[in-house]
């Protein structure tokens, strides 16, 4: 009896530990539970959701740019596009060796395979872009297949890529899984978040092996809104052709009536549609290492010293301060002297006796000297902002450039210097620190034609319109006028701008170096290209009601009325004739 | 005095329990095999309804047999574990099954009850004054150790350890020396890490995983990360019956079998775990309650050894499907998909049964 009393004392004791221990276990267990499924039920739903939940992307349409005259230069062509749903990895292996003898898959495809088959997307894309033949191929044998199908994907198509390549810009694909184009340059660029739509989705429900179970929710894409240029389709093509004869240049036709940029072409030119598609490395790399820049737009965003144009801002100061009259006269004798220095005019023999009507038609420098060194650097870059010098034209374009207005106080800060007064000659005839890009001479002209300060560019249409009026005043324009009709008459560019309907303009030769002094008015044709002088010409037409503004400028071309105003001539004809 | 029935009131407590445990059981498989009526599930009922017959007809059976025969079922157990070691069939990577021509079948799960029955003969022929001497406990350590090492061969720690667990407590409730017992204790726990050796590499991946499961999150991490996603995002009433996502959408490894709770908690979050739990305790306070109640030695410390071993299963269960313990493949009884669980269960109920009716002779 004493036995089995004290074992069940001791097993009664044991019994304790042992319940003991069962009950707090337990209770380990309940507060993980609880740590779990109470204080981190949320963290978990969402890994949950995040597991089940997959959202594939509905692409819009981007949105076409069309031309005034109604052609679509930029849009969207169909593509096919071979795709496989997530399925078991046998399927995968058997599907993926099966269309490699139809398609032809690079190593780029498959890196983007199998990341996509790692990600568990519920469509793998197989091959982007399949060839007419392989589609037909295909299509032929689909019915075989599970899981594989062929889906339309749209890709930019540009019509004339050429013509448009700098107005219009190029796409990309975007980095992210998404591949959608997005806008790099030129329109595309500047107007993108409206080309480009909105993204639909379909919320799909998938499995572990990522096969699509059920559609949770959708929505429909928005595609993109269709742009109208300004530009005019054959007008661009006309001017394309005419320049195309060059090595570099550009030139802008403008509407002064609304400030509608009616051409605009870069020279040379490039391909979007190689550089929107599959750019291989060494196409991007012929792209970018030639040497005249073709990505670059020559028209907006590239400055050069706007030569003898700029003579235009210089008179009209001086009309507008009063320091001449139109009947004053300055004798050129084929140069200015100042200090030990002689500064010549582009004519050696010299003009004679000069007023401001004949130092604008024949453009002589001296004149222009003269008054310059009256008016002072400063008054010229007041006058010149006025015409929208040193201020980026606000055109709808990427990268423009603002070009430069040099003064007293940008010198100083620039290079520590004072300023020297025959920097002021320089700049009056805008040549030296002066820089303007052609969209901007062209932009004066309009000011000019249009009597409005405010006048200004634009590519899209029913964009802004030019609502404000800062009239400028009508007697010195009329002197002006007068003057640049006089140029096309009698002066400089007589030989190619004398019309029936009358073209005003201004020829200039802005040089690229400094001049020797026994180089001057030497043959530009005989100069190493590289050294010539750029040729501009920027004029206007009809001399009766004003419409059109052409502004021409061809990269080392030599002189701005042997090269610059012809090509302008043949654009006004065409303008003329419409 | 009253005459015993064949069923003591109390056992409507344990079958009202078990009735509960198995309704649940049944959910969880329904939904498991996606909410469809499969021939698994069908076996799934067939097992379930076998495994209470069974446990009717065992409870008839007096446990002075069990006692006669311990030894005896211990040998035969034993002779068939060899037997697996020997030509068993490889399924799941490991030796387990025995084919018996019409089932397969685990002796390694019918070693736990016979090990229960054999300890319990062995120290209900002890004196007190002998089981404070440590050398009347070799001899069970012996019985204890030999199937462990066997199942450990197949490998299967789960089951192993779990011998060990139900072994050990049983040697400790029948009075070993408490001193060498804890000296035991600490220096097994010392000379744990050395035991790394002597463990296959999935064994080594699981353990390195368990404690690091980013390690190799879409590999083995991957179970236990899926298993956390699944209860947790039950939170307090779960995703609702079959509307459990994890478990539809096959992110649930062994979701019918070992991962069964997950599924479970997924669907009836924090209220349904901590119902399975309550339950599943409420049976382990049952047996410890006729243990404690019995006057016979060996029926005592087998409805102790019961208990333990029941609450082991469920709680290594559970610790491993919520990132407490790695995988080791421990069923939860009642509820996972599997026979040879079902049927020790129910086994082991029938025993507490028929020794609750002899307590009330």
């Amino acid at each position: 009896m004493f036995d089995s009393y004290t074992f069940k004392d001791d097993i009664k004791f044991r019994a304790k530990i042992i319940f003991g221990a069962v009950l707090l276990l337990s209770i380990a267990l309940v507060v993980n539970l609880y740590w779990l499924q109470i204080s981190n039920a949320e963290k978990y739903a969402l890994l949950s959701d995040k597991n089940r939940i997959r959202l594939i992307p509905i692409m819009p349409k981007r949105g076409h740019i069309i031309t005034s005259d109604g052609k679509i230069i930029a849009g969207n062509i169909c593509r096919y596009k071979l795709t496989m749903e997530q399925c078991s990895e046998k399927a995968f292996q058997e599907n993926l060796s099966f269309l490699g003898q139809y398609v032809e898959l690079d190593e780029e495809d498959g890196v983007r395979i199998y990341d996509s088959r790692k990600k568990k997307f519920p469509f793998i894309v197989i091959k982007d872009g399949l060839s007419w033949e392989e589609y037909s191929k295909l299509s032929m044998i689909l019915f075989k297949l599970n899981n594989i199908s062929i889906e339309n994907a749209y890709i930019r198509d540009y019509t004339m890529p050429f013509e448009f390549s700098h107005v219009v810009g190029h796409t990309s694909r975007s980095k992210n899984s998404l591949q959608i184009p997005t806008g790099k340059t030129g329109i595309e660029a500047v107007l993108n978040n409206s080309l480009i739509g909105e993204i639909g989705n379909i919320q799909t429900e998938i499995n572990s092996i990522g096969k699509k179970i059920r559609i949770i929710d959708s929505q429909e894409p928005t595609d993109g809104k269709d742009v109208v240029i300004t530009i005019d389709s054959e007008l661009q093509k006309y001017v394309y052709d005419l320049l195309s004869q060059e090595k570099a240049g550009s030139c802008v036709v403008l509407d002064i009536s609304n400030g509608e940029v009616l051409s605009m072409v870069s020279i040379p030119a490039f391909d979007p549609n190689i550089i929107s598609n599959k750019l291989t490395q060494s196409q991007w790399r012929s792209i970018t290492n030639d040497p005249l820049f073709p990505l670059m737009n020559r028209a907006v965003s590239c400055s050069y010293p706007p030569g003898s144009i700029f003579k235009i801002i210089t008179a009209f100061a001086a009309l507008s301060e009063k320091i001449v009259s139109p009947k004053d006269k300055v004798f050129c004798g084929g140069g200015v002297k100042l200090k030990d220095h002689v500064f010549h005019c582009w004519n050696r023999q010299g003009h004679g006796s000069v007023n401001l009507c004949d130092a604008l038609r024949l453009s002589c420098d001296c004149y222009f000297f003269e008054i310059a060194k009256k008016l002072g650097i400063d008054t010229i870059v007041k006058y010149a902002q006025k015409f929208g010098f040193g201020t980026a034209t606000g055109i709808e374009l990427p990268n423009e450039n603002s070009g430069l207005l040099p003064t007293k106080k940008w010198k100083f800060l620039r290079y520590g210097t004072s300023w020297k007064p025959y920097e002021t000659m320089i700049a009056g005839i805008g040549q030296g620190a002066v820089l303007a890009t052609l969209m901007q001479s062209a932009v004066m002209f309009g000011k000019l034609y249009a009597g409005n300060y405010d006048f200004s560019p634009t590519l899209i249409k029913d964009g802004k319109k030019n609502k404000l009026q800062n009239p400028i005043n009508q007697e010195y324009l009329e002197i002006i006028k007068n003057a640049l009709h006089q140029v096309c008459v009698s002066g400089t560019a007589a030989g190619s701008c004398r019309t029936d309907y009358g073209i005003s303009g201004k020829t200039g030769s802005s040089q690229v170096r400094k001049i020797k002094t026994n180089e001057a008015g030497t043959n530009q044709k005989l100069v190493q290209w590289k050294l010539r002088d750029h040729a501009v010409f920027v004029g206007c037409a009809p001399y009766k009601n004003p419409r059109y503004v052409v502004a021409v400028l061809i990269e080392h071309g030599g002189g701005g009325a042997s090269v610059a105003a012809p090509i302008a001539r043949k654009i006004f004809d065409r303008l003329m004739k419409k | 005095m009253k005459s015993a029935r064949l069923f003591p009131n109390e056992f409507k407590i344990l079958f009202i329990i078990l009735f509960l445990l198995l309704l649940i059981g049944f959910l969880g498989q329904y939904s498991a095999f996606d909410g469809q009526w499969r021939g698994q599930l069908e076996r799934h009922i067939i097992r379930m309804i076998v495994g209470v017959i069974v446990m009717f007809g065992i409870c008839a059976i007096d446990f002075k047999f069990w006692n006669n025969f311990a030894y005896a079922f211990y040998m035969f157990v034993f002779a068939s574990l060899v037997i697996v070691d020997l030509l068993g069939i490889v399924k799941l990577g490991a030796q387990r099954w025995m084919d018996l021509y019409f089932f397969t079948f685990q002796p390694s799960e019918l070693m736990k009850l016979t090990l229960i029955l054999a300890l319990a003969r062995y120290y209900s022929m002890l004196s007190s004054t002998e089981a404070l001497e440590f050398k009347f406990h070799v001899f069970p350590i012996f019985l204890m150790m030999l199937p462990t090492i066997l199942i450990l061969r197949q490998p299967d720690l789960g089951t192993a350890g779990l011998l060990i667990g139900v072994g050990a407590s049983m040697i400790f409730l029948s009075g070993f020396p408490l001193k060498i017992f804890i000296t035991f204790v600490i220096s097994c726990i010392t000379l744990c890490p050395f035991g790394w050796f002597f463990l296959h590499d999935y064994q080594k991946n699981r353990i390195l995983t368990f404690f690091n499961p980013d390690r190799d999150p879409l590999g083995i991490g991957y179970h236990i990360l899926q298993s956390k996603i699944a209860i947790g995002s039950g939170h307090i009433w779960g995703r609702g019956f079959l509307q459990g996502t994890q478990s539809k959408l096959n992110f649930l490894p062994e979701k019918n079998t070992d991962f069964i709770f997950t599924t479970i908690a997924e669907e009836f979050g924090f209220a349904g775990t901590l119902l399975v739990i309550l339950l599943f305790l409420a049976i382990c306070y049952f047996f410890f309650w006729v243990a404690s109640e019995s006057r016979a030695k060996f029926a005592k410390l087998m409805c102790y050894g019961l208990g333990v071993l029941m609450f082991l299963h469920v709680f290594v269960n559970i610790a491993m499907v919520t990132g407490l313990l790695p995988i080791v493949g421990i069923p939860l009884p009642f509820l996972s998909y599997g026979g040879s669980s079902m049927i020790t269960f129910m086994i082991s109920c029938s025993l507490v049964v028929s020794t609750l009716r002899q307590s009330k002779h």
